[in-house]
């Protein structure tokens, strides 16, 4: 199945066109960073470390879009290049790994962005919100992470 | 100038730093990580004032306040990308000064987008006092952007030399 993927005509041209796959990488890159870095910063407002004197409720208003729209692109852009590689990344655990990674994340970025209309009208950010803070920022290090290991150690990428 | 240089890169790989760099499996992918880590904070933070300045997204906080409120964090995510970098420059420095993909990337786009950057962030004070932002703002705030992505493709360029 993932052979028949890597072998579509236009996954091969994809693969075998140097600035195709070029624009691809950079726009993961990119939207990649984009992505994280918008986050973080809402992750480091709610754990009272970061802008502390705008109120949280209107910085995540105001990032919360480009954490979801570079989400998009980070998602399609991987999706190509896993596409021209794709009997050799489908059975990588590490990739794997990396791909729960990035699921438990999202999820969680979903919850925050649910939660911060409610943290925003408490006198007081709660504890439990800070930890989860906490973890959804561990979590995108740990895609990062996997990311970097799958070349490292399965020779891949 | 050259040898100069070249005497620097065989210095830095000889380093503790270097040599863990170049020879643990586990040092490169970690060594990585700082440089990504910082690079979304840093490439993060710039995006949000560039936009604010564009007037796209949510126009509640002026681009002043915006880039006053990100800016303690936009350095400390430059410190991070500068430490993760050096780093890992330092692993395979003769390789890399050899690279004409890292050439472009560090000695022209990164300089270019990093000055842009500084005036950028200082002029906002200015152009961000307003909710709607002058025309200038706007230039710039784009210029700034397609740098970043140059120098972005230069780095994807450099394993292809």
């Amino acid at each position: 199945m993932w052979e028949a993927l890597e072998n579509l005509g236009w996954v091969k041209t994809l693969g075998s066109t140097g600035w195709m796959y070029s624009i691809v990488a950079v726009t993961h890159y990119l939207t990649m960073f984009w992505c994280i870095g918008s986050i973080a910063v809402v992750d480091l407002r709610v754990m009272g470390i970061a802008a502390r004197r705008r109120s949280l409720a209107e910085l995540a208003e105001q990032l919360f879009p480009w954490v979801w729209i570079a989400f998009v692109f980070a998602i399609i852009s991987g999706f190509l290049m896993f596409a021209t590689d794709a009997g050799d990344w489908a059975p990588s655990k590490i990739f794997h790994v990396k791909l729960t990674f990035i699921a438990a994340a999202a999820v969680v970025a979903g919850l925050i962005q649910w939660l911060v209309p409610r943290w925003a009208q408490q006198a007081k950010i709660p504890t439990w919100a800070k930890v989860l803070a906490l973890v959804s920022l561990l979590l995108w290090i740990g895609s990062i992470i996997w990311a970097s290991e799958v070349p490292a150690l399965e020779g891949l990428g | 100038m050259h040898d100069t240089l070249v005497a620097f890169a065989k210095w830095l790989e000889g380093t503790p730093w270097g040599l863990m760099t170049r020879e643990s499996i586990w040092a490169y992918p970690f060594v990585q990580l700082i440089h990504f880590t910082g690079l979304s904070i840093w490439l993060g933070t710039n995006f949000a004032l560039d936009l604010r300045l564009l007037g796209v997204g949510s126009r509640r906080a002026t681009a002043a306040q915006v880039a006053q409120e990100l800016f303690v964090w936009n350095w400390i995510g430059f410190a991070i990308v500068l430490t993760g970098g050096f780093m890992l420059f330092s692993g395979i420095a003769t390789a890399f000064i050899g690279n004409i993909a890292f050439q472009w990337k560090l000695g022209l786009f990164v300089p270019l987008a990093l000055i842009w950057h500084v005036v950028v962030q200082r002029k906002a004070r200015e152009w961000g006092q307003t909710i709607d932002t002058p025309g200038i703002a706007r230039f710039a705030a784009l210029t700034e952007i397609l740098l970043w992505i140059c120098v972005i493709t230069a780095a994807v360029q450099i394993p292809n030399h």
